[in-house]
Order: structure tokens, then C-alpha cells, then sequence
């Protein structure tokens, strides 16, 4: 199971997040939120508008697979991807993460996190970025 | 789709204020993968174009599935845009003449296929940059669809 760091808690629940969704065909669709909660290890809650929930629901009941960016400045300075599940309730997407990657530019782009043992995913944050979230 | 000046002029090549957007990709049994783009220009204002630094998951997705969504992650103000659209990438090492929508690999590899030539990478912070710059080709989404990402409307066609 996918367990989310500090330091990745701190930026989605701070910047939010650009939201993949497809339907099972593979039609894309991009949201985007500006924050969200993070709850136990890996569950992500996003806030949705109605507008959002339109827009996704149909994808989300046929094809729960979704991938989260990092909003804002997060995009580049918390070099994360984060891969789950997802489902409505109400206007709460909840998404259960279970794959996180890295996406900082160059040749550790893809590379899969969760598979590292915990703290060797706090090493591998510690000697990459000096911030734990984003500026205040 | 021609895109509006605006958005173009938000995602041409300038310094050193950039955006960085993200690219959505998917497999064809609809996994998402969504990758930060650092580096973005356009051509004849329609094509969004992307160096490809070490984009594996988006190349792998693009093999079996063009189709993608540029959304802006940063900075984020009076850009509320998701533009999607069928998505390629040309590859150094294609004919010249091999055409994706409408453009062709020479004329896209010959003015983007070294892309440092036109934007510094230096650009980026120190501990954002890549160490090893290696360009592989560029990736080309042809806007065909653009929605608003904001909250009110989100999913609504701008243009």
C-alpha cells in the first residue's frame, strides 16, 4: 500500500492538484483543485464544485483509475505523481493512492517511489528538496 | 481549432517568466498519467509542442492512444485553460515527411528538435533542472478542444 510522506501530505493539501480522469476508453479529461485533505496514509479528498462533479462523474463510475499532479508551484518543486482510485460522494472526490512516482525532470522521471522502503523515500526527498511543503 | 492570442502568447517560449503545464495522457483502457512540462511553444497557433526530455509513461500512453490534455500548473492567474486534443510525438530519427495532423516531423525537428538552441534549461532552478539534458523529439498536441478549468464552470467550451 502506497503511503504518502510528509512532505507530498503537505503540498497537495496546500496547492491541490491537476486531476486525470478518462473513460475507459482512454478519453481524457483534466481537472483542477486548489486543495484537498489528506487522511490516514493515502486517501486524498478534493473538494469538487458541481461543475467538477459534472464533469467527471460519468468518467469516474466507468473507469475509477485516476493520476494527480500537484497544482501550482508543486507542479515543478514537489515532483510527485500519484496514481489510485477514485470515487464521488457528493462533491468529495476520495482518492485512494496506490502508486506514487517521480516526476522531476530528467532521469529519475518515472521513477516509482512506493515500492521503496518508507524511509528510504524520506531519504530520497531530504537529498533532493530542502522544503517539507509549500512557501507559506 | 486557431487558438486566441492569449493563450498562445501565454505558452510561446519567452524567459524568463514561463509557465510550467502539466500533460494528460492515458492508456487506451484509460490510466491516467499526467506529467509537468516545463518547456512549451506553439506552432501556427494551433500546436502546443513539448520538448521530450524523459517522458516514458506519456510516450508509452501516445503510442497506443493520441490524445492528450495541457492544462497550466504555474503561474496559474487568468490561465483557467485545458486544451485537448489528438497528441503525438515526433521522434528524432523519423522521415522527414512523416506528417501528424497536418505537421511534418522535418519542419518540427529542424526549429524545436534542439530546443536548448531556443530556451536556456538554465532557466530552471538548480535542484528542478535536469543534470543531463538529452532530447529525444517533441511531443505535438493539436488543440481541437478548449474548456475552462474554472470552478464555476469547469468542462464549459471556451472556444
Amino acid at each position: 500500500m502506497a503511503k504518502l510522506t510528509p512532505r507530498m501530505k503537505n503540498w497537495l493539501e496546500g496547492l491541490g492538484a491537476h486531476i486525470g480522469t478518462a473513460t475507459k476508453k482512454g478519453f481524457p479529461t483534466t481537472i483542477v483543485v486548489d486543495s484537498a485533505k489528506v487522511e490516514g496514509d493515502n486517501i486524498v479528498k478534493f473538494q469538487l464544485s458541481e461543475a467538477q462533479v459534472a464533469q467527471v462523474k460519468q468518467n469516474i463510475s466507468e473507469n475509477p483509475q485516476v493520476a494527480l499532479g500537484p497544482g501550482g508551484l508543486g507542479s515543478i518543486r514537489a515532483a510527485y505523481q500519484f496514481k489510485g482510485v477514485a470515487r464521488i460522494e457528493s462533491t468529495t472526490l476520495v482518492v485512494e493512492v496506490r502508486e506514487i512516482y517521480c516526476t522531476k525532470p530528467g532521469p529519475e522521471a518515472a521513477l516509482r517511489l512506493d515500492t521503496l522502503p518508507y524511509e528510504n523515500i524520506i531519504k530520497f526527498e531530504s537529498t533532493r528538496w530542502r522544503d517539507t511543503g509549500p512557501p507559506k | 481549432m486557431k487558438l486566441p492570442k492569449e493563450i498562445v502568447d501565454a505558452l510561446r517560449i519567452k524567459q524568463p517568466d514561463d509557465v510550467i503545464v502539466y500533460l494528460t495522457t492515458c492508456s487506451v483502457d484509460g490510466k491516467c498519467n499526467i506529467s509537468p512540462q516545463p518547456f512549451t511553444d506553439v506552432y501556427a497557433d494551433e500546436f502546443i509542442l513539448m520538448p521530450d526530455l524523459f517522458a516514458v509513461k506519456t510516450k508509452i500512453n501516445l503510442n497506443e492512444n493520441r490524445v492528450g490534455v495541457v492544462t497550466i500548473a504555474h503561474p496559474v492567474e487568468g490561465k483557467a485553460w485545458a486544451l485537448r486534443g489528438p497528441c503525438g510525438h515526433i521522434e528524432w530519427g523519423l522521415p522527414d515527411n512523416y506528417d501528424f495532423q497536418g505537421v511534418k516531423a522535418g519542419d518540427i525537428l529542424k526549429k524545436w528538435g534542439e530546443w536548448s538552441e531556443k530556451e536556456s534549461f538554465s532557466a530552471l532552478p538548480p535542484d528542478v533542472r535536469p543534470h543531463v539534458i538529452a532530447q529525444r523529439g517533441v511531443i505535438v498536441l493539436k488543440a481541437a478542444d478548449c474548456l475552462s478549468v474554472n470552478l464555476d464552470d469547469s468542462g464549459k467550451k471556451i472556444i
